[in-house]
């Protein structure tokens, strides 16, 4: 076989896996970079002091609380188990979803701070991404629910959401005040995912309330560094 | 924004983005995102998968800008390492997965996946490639990079670069001798 030959059939077995992206990347893209800030540089020798600070004191703590590594988080008894992770799907058809709540937990103890909320429209999806800064929650459900009037907690007010039913995001061990410094209050403009309202951040416990256009219908999912909750919305 | 256009203004706008105008930077990586998907589609199998994992390269990427401390040439091949070290990250089991599936997904879409999938020998033998394998192909044959971007996407030096990309393309074609891969 010629080197022509293998590269021509490659390149149509790999244009057969890639094809062109939706053109909606390039405002993806460009939507997630104005909500993000470059790494900032002080001077070096206070990086330097500050680095070698850290890392002593993670090492120390890794070293005397927890030598092993930390362990995948179960699932609590009552559900199905771990299903395999949602597929993002191609096209808004074959989104696939779930309209019961799911929750899960993680042997973290810790207060982990939540350093970023970010939306995004996709198709035939939105998301709502929760950034966490170092960590994962103790805990985490999202429950469905009709309607969108949520309690905040703790003055018991209720408050509507724009849509026309809701998912309550509750985060165990995680605080929306120690580095996130965003709006607590997101009107989307999405066809799924309409609004994200903060409406508990006390005691180491956040709730967050989603509003949602039409049937609730959403996956969640994880991704590692940085450690982020995703939530996708079924859009029409 | 032309390409050509970018091309020209590169180090400006370059300049621009260590300064922190996320919209040069947008600009500057722009031209990049195809390549960028396509390399991780072919790693992750999964446009949509794949489309994600470019937008959170991009994320990554623009808050490390400070590390190219201005070298433009160095960019394209700095970016894809990113998309790369994303696509692996993704690939990578994940602390937890909670959904109870309410509508399991029709026999009949998996079946034509997977049909489609195994069109080709070719296909089937790459998609049965470790990600560390195809990286270097699509690197050097698909996207037509230079080997020393090819080495310094993958972080290593030119001459490492073109024994990995020989070692993956025999993996595909066990017969295939080095003047035919290069």
């Amino acid at each position: 076989m010629s080197d022509k030959s293998f590269r021509r059939e490659l390149n149509a077995a790999m244009d057969e896996m890639t094809a062109a992206p939706s053109p909606a990347l390039r405002d993806r893209v460009r939507a997630s970079l104005a909500e993000a800030a470059p790494e900032r540089r002080g001077p070096f020798w206070i990086a330097g002091l500050v680095a070698a600070a850290i890392a002593v004191t993670i090492i120390g703590v890794l070293f005397v609380a927890n030598p092993g590594n930390r362990h995948p988080v179960s699932v609590p008894a009552g559900s199905t188990g771990p299903s395999p992770t949602p597929t993002a799907q191609p096209t808004a058809t074959a989104f696939t979803c779930s309209t019961n709540p799911i929750s899960a937990s993680s042997p973290s103890t810790a207060v982990i701070p939540i350093d970023a909320l970010r939306t995004g429209a996709h198709p035939g999806y939105d998301r709502l991404t929760v950034e966490f800064a170092g960590g994962e929650p103790s805990s985490t459900t999202a429950q469905p629910q009709s309607g969108t009037t949520f309690t905040l907690s703790p003055s018991g007010q209720p408050v509507t959401l724009a849509g026309q039913n809701g998912i309550l995001i509750t985060l165990h061990g995680t605080d929306l005040h120690t580095d996130y410094q965003g709006p607590l209050d997101i009107v989307t403009g999405y066809t799924g995912l309409v609004e994200v309202r903060r409406v508990q951040d006390f005691e180491g416990v956040v709730q967050l309330a989603l509003g949602v256009n039409g049937p609730v219908c959403f996956q969640a999912s994880s991704l590692t560094n940085p450690t982020r909750l995703v939530i996708d919305v079924q859009a029409g | 924004m032309s390409a050509a256009f970018v091309m020209e203004r590169r180090p400006e706008l370059m300049s621009r983005a260590a300064h922190g105008d996320s919209s040069s930077f947008a600009s500057l990586i722009e031209p990049l995102l195809d390549p960028a998907f396509r390399l991780a589609a072919v790693m992750l199998e999964d446009r949509s998968a794949a489309e994600d994992a470019v937008q959170e390269a991009s994320i990554k990427a623009w808050r490390k800008i400070r590390q190219l401390r201005g070298d433009v040439a160095s960019l394209r091949p700095w970016f894809l390492s990113i998309v790369a070290n994303e696509c692996r990250m993704t690939r990578r089991r994940r602390w937890w997965s909670v959904v109870r599936m309410a509508e399991v997904p029709p026999e009949s879409d998996s079946t034509e996946q997977t049909a489609g999938a195994m069109s080709t020998d070719l296909r089937r033998a790459l998609i049965q490639l470790a990600p560390s394998d195809r990286v270097p192909l699509v690197l050097h044959f698909y996207l037509d990079l230079p080997l020393d971007e090819v080495a310094r996407a993958l972080g290593v030096s030119p001459s490492a670069a073109k024994s990995r990309i020989y070692r993956a393309a025999r993996r595909l074609r066990s017969n295939l001798t080095l003047e035919e891969v290069f």
